[in-house]
């Protein structure tokens, strides 16, 4: 019945000359033998990867593998226990504008207007009113909520709130977008919808994305390449180079290369050693003989 | 139990909430079977010590009579009556009018509306004195660990301490007019005021503060920028509380040193038994209390047009 899938590993030609593209553009995020000590818990451990510039990254692994942690790191928002990241080649430190992020709660200002919001970073960065203005109007036609420019954040659905903290991240021309989980308050339809617009926005404007989630789909269908965490402590698994090619659509959610991508992910985070799911405790049986329900 | 009221609902029962009590009052200042423990002398009879007007124990007159009958001598007559501290509603309501426009009792006196406006400018000066200082000092512990720290153990126990027992040092300290009444109205504030702020500080969001950082936000700016205008709704909120509770000691404050204000006025109504003018006083003050909060709670809603959608979430 199951078909044979190819590895995940092969690529088709365009595929295979993407990633050659990809690679020869600069190195703009470099995380080096990165660890997070909690007290006595290692959270994260030995984290290396690099992104190039205008790459999309995904960051995926079981609940409490750390990734949110890592992308709060990358933000400046937490120290590191050890190692370092470097941006652009220069050590980070603390939170900057250099660094967009998109937080899974919604993180607008509610006393402020939709374009007010989208304004606020370039007004703490000093420039003219005017010129922030017609700046943060271009951002909410990029996204697509132009209409909504005088409103208040809690006249917005949950989708357009997230629009809304994607073009605030933006307008501040950060070099790289972090996203920790975005979309996870979002229903299905919605996030489908947020997940084919951010696409459309990275692929008109030079942004790399770092992208936290833990919907297997979500990843393959963002990503040019996915990290694996395992958990306890975290640490990298893997580093998958996405063979679904651009552009990417609703459609090839059923295509071989997306399928092996996912049969390959979900062996890393559910089969991963450690994680293993404890055994049921017995519990009484409350049901009839023969009336299994498998 | 949690069915929501409709609008109707809503303002029937506001009436209602006022409309009992008044009619509790009415119930026993109009039915003479309700309580009405004395007796108000019509015509004294042959007893020698009864006047009309004047008011004893159903008691007393009850054995005056049965002794004036027994003796076959003129029998005094009387009505049921309430004791002079409970004057009747219709008797509070003319004395709302006429407190306006009696003339004060002595010749340095001051008229009622007099007595209100010093009474309004003490708290207007106690709680603008109190906030100058406990807003900013609220907002620093809220944001700051180590502020909070450093100052909050103190005001903990400060805030124990009865704001009227300072009264006679501040008088001491202060003189005997103004000064005292304000200070006790300040320390009375003050210290609950650096707490409440200071939790409503803490009550943000702490990702509202975190987005702001990742947008290029820091020092000064995230208190002028985020915090101050994210607490903004809450703390206009927080004010009126403690506006409220300003007014609780104002009587207190008032009795301090020489006696000024609403105050003054109704100890000397009370002296000369005008308990229908204290009644109208102390409503006064409720009714003034009362309408300085709806006004406000109005002025907030235009305030902060954004704070509307909390009770959804």
């Amino acid at each position: 019945m199951s078909k044979i899938l190819p590895s995940y590993r092969e690529q088709l030609p365009q595929v295979a000359e993407r990633f050659a593209r990809l690679k020869s553009r600069e190195v703009l995020l470099e995380v080096k033998q990165l660890g997070k000590q909690f007290g006595a818990t290692t959270a994260l451990e030995n984290i290396n990867f690099i992104t190039h510039r205008r790459e999309l990254l995904c960051i995926v692994g079981p609940s409490g593998c750390g990734k949110s942690t890592l992308v709060r790191i990358l933000a400046g928002l937490e120290n590191q226990s050890s190692g370092e990241v470097l941006l652009d080649g220069r050590p980070v430190r603390g939170p900057g504008r250099d660094r967009g992020m998109v937080f899974q709660g919604y993180t607008l200002f509610p006393w402020l207007t939709v374009k007010k919001n989208v304004m606020f970073g370039l007004e703490i960065n000093r420039k003219g009113g005017l010129e922030s203005e017609r700046e943060a109007l271009q951002w909410l036609q990029l996204i697509g909520l132009e209409k909504f420019a005088d409103a208040y954040p809690h006249q917005l659905s949950g989708g357009m709130k997230q629009r809304v903290a994607i073009a605030r991240a933006l307008a501040n021309q950060p070099r790289i977008l972090l996203m920790d989980e975005p979309f996870g308050a979002l229903d299905a339809q919605t996030r489908a919808r947020m997940q084919a617009h951010l696409l459309e926005i990275w692929r008109k404007i030079d942004i790399t994305i770092v992208f936290i989630t833990h919907d297997l789909d979500e990843a393959i269908f963002l990503a040019d390449r996915i990290m694996v965490l395992k958990a306890h402590p975290g640490a990298v698994q893997e580093l998958i180079e996405v063979p679904v090619p651009r552009p990417r659509s609703i459609g090839q959610f059923l295509s071989d290369e997306f399928l092996a991508t996912k049969a390959r992910l979900e062996e890393l985070i559910y089969a991963a050693p450690g994680d293993v799911e404890e055994a049921y405790p017995a519990v009484a049986r409350l049901t009839q003989v023969g009336d299994d329900v498998e | 139990m949690r069915a929501p009221l409709s609008r109707r609902q809503k303002r029937g029962l506001t009436a209602l909430s006022f409309l009992l009590p008044l009619l509790a009052w009415c119930l026993i200042s109009y039915v003479p079977a309700l309580w009405h423990p004395q007796m108000q002398i019509i015509d004294p009879g042959s007893v020698d010590y009864f006047q009309p007007g004047m008011r004893v124990d159903r008691a007393t007159f009850d054995a005056e009579l049965a002794e004036a009958t027994a003796a076959s001598h003129a029998v005094p007559t009387g009505r049921p009556a309430n004791p002079i501290y409970l004057p009747a509603p219709d008797e509070v309501a003319r004395a709302f009018y006429t407190a306006f426009t009696t003339r004060p009792e002595t010749r340095d006196g001051v008229w009622l509306h007099q007595s209100l406006w010093h009474s309004i400018q003490v708290i207007f000066w106690g709680f603008v004195i109190s906030s100058v200082f406990g807003v900013p000092i609220g907002i620093l512990c809220g944001s700051s660990d180590l502020f909070a720290r450093l100052v909050e153990p103190f005001v903990e126990f400060f805030r124990y301490l009865p704001a009227p027992a300072f009264g006679a040092l501040m008088v001491a300290i202060l003189g005997i007019y103004d000064g005292p009444k304000i200070a006790i109205i300040v320390i009375g504030t003050f210290f609950q005021q650096v707490l409440v702020i200071s939790n409503t500080t803490r009550k943000l969001d702490f990702a509202l503060v975190e987005a702001a950082q990742t947008l290029g936000t820091r020092g000064i700016k995230l208190l002028t920028r985020v915090i101050i205008p994210g607490i903004l709704p809450d703390l206009y909120r927080d004010q009126r509380i403690l506006l409220g509770w300003a007014w609780t000691y104002l009587i207190v404050a008032e009795l301090i040193g020489t006696t000024t204000g609403i105050t003054w006025f109704i100890t000397q109504q009370a002296r000369y038994q005008h308990f229908a003018n204290v009644f109208a006083a102390i409503f006064m003050i409720g009714i003034l209390g009362l309408g300085t909060d709806l006004l406000l709670a109005l002025a907030g809603k235009r305030l902060f047009p954004w704070d509307r959608p909390r009770a959804k979430s």
